[in-house]
């Protein structure tokens, strides 16, 4: 390998009241994956786009093989081979696989559009570089997220004159089996001599795929990785937070108490069918599941999103009839819903508003808001949560995603819910709000209340549940405790592995409780 | 990386914030200025009676309009609801001889048919707001044509005089419909931006579906509020018949612009955007200003109503203008 | 999952069946009334549907150009209400100029191409720089161009007889009424400019997903401006087909092309394969319509209730429309 295909060095980047960057380095070769990562605010974003030419850095220089890259504005930057995947997939539903690829870059020839010749174009891009089979002339709005997210790949790197690729969160909307895809496509760019650079927040990612590791931590490169194994994940955490983490997750103090939720022979008639599940006081149930496995339409159904076409929901030994979130909210069925700047808060409004939304009437007489007590009862969640800005007027939108996910349960504190649905309650969130989140969840729990955590992060399930029920096309095939329990295990059971493996046992279907 | 984009627009900051504020207020006196000295007329008591006289029935619609603007919806049907008000009153006294009050009543309820047949589209059959009011635009419209024979008036000169009254009475020496239309205002600032009730509205109407996760009965209050304005434009409806004593159909039809606009310009001037009652005032009043002083300028027909549409747009889009500028 | 990606047969049927259901109503309708209206099935009846379809076809050939630059969302998405105003307003500046001021059409027309540049380029300011919604926008804009409009025409009918205005009304090119002809050449030229080039695959990307289109390199603002021309563009073309039908312009038309254009434009929706606007399904739906008026107009039906008709007909196709959609 000859020099490294980019080297930013001593970038320093200023805001108004802000060093989003403060000399910070980081250099690539060819065919290398280079991971990024740090907490939220250590200023990867901002390095990103700097060399994107979104901002205009103030000190420092880029240099792309060895030659110092000028006026870095997108156009040039895109000129010279450096290409972007961001978190969103950002294409248009309605588009075919190959209008969506060349989007921006078409080919025309004198009368109008190439239209086949770009079609051939596009399928012998995905047969022979990503080695997959799509149909082209699908829909982007029928295919699964995996391919959607392969398709976006392709059109970075559709002209062939691709130097430098920039993965942004690429796994994120992703479910576990459907990763592989992803991972197998960056696999074959690495062997035809593509230089990577890989950000993510899921360091179980990281230390699989990368083969470099810079770590940012208030706009600066504090360690490089040279030689990454399983075992680096922890000295990488230790470098993003500058500081022993102690551990990522809680001791448990909760216990199982008797019977809260009850569920029997629910089905949806589509997506899921005889789910049976039993949630204790003071417990803490994961669902795990593959996109598609049905458990995204489980939780909906739970908390009223969806209707159910035969089974039972008992709540208490009542039976819970469940036709709109309102239902389950006034029983104490409460959720915090994995798209969380949709569904969770309402990004218009402040963090005051947000948190007093579903419980409207205990500040209020009559009808009448009296807003002494709203905003005395936000602030008093404010810090009870260590909400940042503590500032109960601050627009949710411009909050982070762990204090954006903070107000979420913070609107269900303030009603006192007995059980709680979390769906993906650490997505998009950096670790350490994840912490602060992982000890609320315990403490909700240790204080009584039923929490089910429906997550795609098998750590998070191991390390915070004390069963899981795993779900594969659309049923409850394996129902386990926690103890003991490999995150390899349960990949296994949540991709079907498990249940293909000769002995079949280890830990099959072993019943807790 | 949750922060986008987003961030890097807000930093203009607080230079703009009192004249953006009180921009509006400047532009309605540079207003009054004008038309004050195109005739000296504009400022006598009479005529500035006039012009709050003459916002009543705009100001009650406009009022409808916030409701549903601020459910994130437009209703372009408020017109239709005016004109069913006012149409089941006017039958109501001339063909069956009801009361004046009975005659009222049922004239809202024929309005709420209107905001009715709205809530079973959007809530039931999820349609747009804006397709699902304008379908309900051109259908009562057309009832209205055939129920006419083609849209001729439908008069009624001896009326009860206390239905008169609702136009020509005054309580306490303030013109009856300024006093319902002041009333009507009240409650809808109450309700809307005091109580807890206006809070869910505003917040269903920013996000539907994270209010609908929070356990607000979203439907409930979509319904409730395609009802609520129907009934308060068709109030307006009663005043404008018992002011001319007849039902005029189609008649609805010119408040719908108006009130749109007055809606937008009032959450222009909200310092987050939000369509507000204060706001809706502020704007309904300016709007009036301006007809009242074109009146006075004595133009013609048509070039009064060209001028006052482009008023219309040069003033919305200056609000829009200036909410950005914060 | 490659494989497993949920082909639900049942589901799938119901979809297409409830897609499909308003070209279904439409065709259905078309049957009734060619069963009930005596010669509504003949070669005459429809040269006279296509030619009075063709003020709307030309109008939804603007409005669908905006509708797919801006998005279909028609609260924040693109839409543009002002294209029937624009025609009306052309169709009133040619007559004024040509009947009463006695100017040659030549001269007449190019004013008229001047007002609606400056409609067109008023609706694309106010959007992309002002940020203000096209809904409010072109809602506004149809008001204040309908006003001029009555200053310009005294809200008078003026007659016109200009040689070209008649030579569309009463010529025929290759067996076609004039009109229909080169309003078949402009539909030609849309749909070619907007489905089969760069350009216009660009301004259909930037109304699926805007920020899709900005990440791809695609300035949204500057397709949307120019969708906004080109739509008044078309209300300039569309005057004189205005002019052609009823002889002269005349004040009041502009709420029938209205709703027929809206209705036309989003009925297109359903005839596309993906259930998106396109330029051919608005045309498609705009001679569907001027159809069914025509259809119900020899069926003796009062002309009153054929306002009621389209309204119900407007809320059928979108609400079948939006019950498609859910079913994803």
């Amino acid at each position: 390998m000859a020099g490294p295909v980019l080297q930013m060095r001593d970038i320093v980047k200023t805001f108004p009241g802000v060093r989003a960057l403060d000399g910070a380095s980081i250099s690539v070769s060819e065919g290398e994956i280079h991971g990024l990562v740090g907490e939220n605010g250590a200023g990867k974003s901002t390095v990103i786009k700097v060399l994107a030419g979104v901002y205009g850095a103030d000190s420092g220089s880029v240099t792309l093989d060895g030659q110092p890259l000028t006026a870095i504005t997108p156009a040039n930057v895109h000129d010279a081979g450096i290409r972007f995947i961001h978190q969103d997939l950002h294409l248009v539903p309605h588009f075919t696989v190959t209008e969506s690829v060349f989007m921006g870059q078409e080919v025309a020839g004198r009368f109008g559009l190439s239209k086949r010749q770009m079609r051939n174009m596009a399928e012998r891009f995905f047969r022979e570089v990503l080695d997959i089979e799509i149909g082209c002339g699908r829909l982007i709005r029928d295919l699964t997220t995996a391919e959607r997210k392969l398709v976006q790949i392709a059109r970075a790197l559709i002209d062939d004159k691709a130097r430098l690729v920039v993965f942004d969160e690429p796994t994120a909307p992703l479910a576990i089996g459907e990763i592989e895809k992803v991972f197998a496509a960056i696999r074959r760019l690495k062997a035809q001599g593509i230089a990577m650079i890989y950000v993510s927040h899921y360091l179980s990612e990281i230390t699989e795929i990368c083969d470099r590791v810079t770590v940012f931590r208030n706009g600066k490169d504090v360690a490089v990785f040279d030689k990454i194994s399983d075992d680096s994940a922890e000295d990488i955490i230790k470098a993003m937070v500058g500081r022993e983490l102690g551990q990522l997750y809680p001791n448990r103090t909760h216990a199982a108490g008797e019977p809260l939720l009850s569920v029997r022979g629910l089905s949806d008639g589509n997506r899921f069918f005889d789910v049976d599940l039993t949630l204790r006081r003071g417990e803490i149930l994961g669902i795990a599941g593959l996109i598609g496995s049905g458990r995204e339409e489980l939780v909906d159904t739970l908390y009223g999103l969806r209707k159910a076409k035969s089974g039972t929901i008992e709540l208490a030994d009542l039976p819970l009839k469940l036709s709109k979130p309102a239902d389950a909210v006034g029983k104490g069925v409460v959720l915090v819903p994995r798209d969380r700047r949709g569904d969770g808060l309402v990004l218009a409004m402040n963090v005051m508003e947000n948190i007093n939304l579903a419980s409207l009437e205990e500040v209020s007489k009559l009808g009448w808001e009296m807003r002494g007590a709203a905003r005395k009862r936000a602030e008093k969640l404010i810090g009870d949560l260590d909400i940042r800005p503590t500032n109960p007027d601050a627009i949710g939108q411009t909050l982070s995603g762990g204090n954006q996910q903070k107000v979420v349960l913070g609107r269900w504190l303030a009603i006192d819910a007995r059980v709680f649905i979390l769906d993906e309650p650490t997505a998009g969130v950096d670790v350490g709000a994840k912490v602060e989140i992982y000890q609320l969840i315990e403490d909700l729990a240790a204080k009584g209340a039923g929490i089910v955590v429906s997550s795609s992060d098998p750590g998070e399930l191991i390390g915070l549940c004390d069963r899981i029920l795993v779900m594969m096309r659309g049923r409850i095939n394996h129902e386990i405790g926690t103890q003991g329990l490999s995150i390899d295990q349960l990949v296994a059971m949540t991709t079907g592995a498990a249940d293909f493996s000769t002995a079949g046992g280890t830990a099959r279907s072993a019943h807790a409780g | 990386m949750a922060d986008s984009v987003a961030g890097s627009e807000q930093a203009t900051g607080t230079r703009w914030t009192l004249p953006v504020r009180y921009g509006f207020l400047v532009l309605i006196a540079a207003f009054v200025v004008f038309f004050a000295t195109m005739n000296p007329v504009f400022l006598h008591g009479g005529n500035l009676m006039n012009i709050v006289e003459g916002s009543a029935i705009l100001l009650i619609v406009a009022l409808g309009m916030t409701l549903i603007v601020s459910t994130g919806g437009i209703d372009l049907s408020v017109g239709i609801a005016l004109d069913f008000g006012a149409a089941f009153a006017v039958v109501a006294m001339k063909e069956f001889g009801v009361d004046w009050y009975t005659a009222a009543l049922i004239g809202i309820a024929g309005g709420s048919l209107v905001g009715l047949l709205n809530a079973g589209l959007v809530v039931g059959l999820k349609v747009s707001p804006f397709l699902a009011t304008l379908g309900t635009f051109f259908i009562g419209s057309s009832v209205q044509r055939i129920f006419t024979n083609g849209g001729g008036p439908i008069s009624h000169r001896r009326m009860p005089q206390e239905y008169r009254d609702l136009a020509v009475g005054d309580i306490f020496g303030i013109p009856t419909e300024v006093v319902i239309a002041g009333v009507i205002c009240l409650i809808y600032f109450v309700v809307l931006e005091r109580s807890i009730i206006g809070r869910r509205v505003h917040a269903l109407g920013m996000q539907r579906s994270a209010a609908n996760v929070a356990g607000l009965k979203v439907n409930r209050y979509l319904i409730a509020c395609f009802i609520v304005a129907s009934m308060t434009c068709a109030v307006g409806g009663l005043i404008a018949s018992a002011n001319i004593r007849m039902f005029t159909p189609l008649s609805g039809f010119a408040y719908l612009l108006d009130a749109i606009a007055a809606v937008f310009i009032g959450a222009a001037l909200h310092p987050r955007g939000r369509p507000n009652v204060p706001g809706t005032l502020v704007a309904v009043l300016f709007l009036s200003v301006v007809t009242n002083g074109l009146n006075l300028m004595g133009l013609n027909f048509n070039t009064k109503d060209a001028l006052s549409g482009i008023i219309l747009v040069s003033v919305l889009a200056l609000a829009v203008a200036q909410r950005k500028l914060r | 999952m490659p494989d497993s990606v949920a082909t639900r047969p049942g589901g799938f049927d119901l979809r297409r069946a409830v897609g499909m259901a308003p070209v279904a109503i439409f065709v259905a309708m078309l049957i009734y009334i060619g069963f009930n209206a005596p010669n509504f099935l003949t070669w005459s009846t429809i040269q006279l549907v296509l030619s009075q379809s063709v003020p709307v076809v030309v109008v939804c050939l603007g409005l669908s150009v905006v509708v797919m630059a801006g998005g279909d969302d028609v609260v924040s998405g693109g839409i543009d209400l002002s294209v029937p105003a624009t025609a009306i307003l052309c169709a009133g500046i040619i007559a004024q100029q040509v009947t009463l001021a006695e100017q040659p059409l030549f001269l007449a027309a190019m004013l008229a191409f001047g007002a609606a540049l400056i409609v067109g380029a008023l609706n694309g300011f106010l959007v992309t720089r002002i940020g203000m919604t096209p809904l409010l926008t072109s809602l506004a804009m149809f008001v204040a161009v309908v006003g001029v409009n009555n200053v310009i025409t005294a809200s008078r009918r003026i007659d016109i007889d200009a040689p070209l205005i008649l030579f569309l009304r009463d010529d025929r090119i290759v067996g076609l009424p004039a009109g229909v002809a080169i309003a078949l050449v402009l539909c030609v030229v849309f749909v070619f400019a907007i489905h089969h080039t760069k350009w216009g695959l660009n301004l259909q990307a930037v109304g699926g997903s805007r920020e899709a289109a900005e990440v791809s390199g695609l300035r949204p603002s500057h397709f949307l401006f120019w969708s906004f021309v080109i739509a008044a563009f078309a209300g300039f073309l569309a005057s004189f087909f205005v002019l052609a039908r009823g002889s002269g312009s005349s004040p009041g038309t502009e709420d029938n092309l209205l709703l027929e254009m809206v209705l036309a434009t989003f009925l297109g929706a359903s005839f596309s394969p993906r259930r998106v606007v396109t330029v051919w399904g608005a045309v498609l739906g705009a001679v569907l319509v001027a159809a069914l008026s025509i259809g119900f107009k020899s069926m003796g039906v009062n002309v009153f209730w054929t306002g009621l008709i389209k309204g119900s007909l407007i809320l059928i196709v979108v609400a079948l429309g939006a019950a498609s959609q859910r079913m994803r």
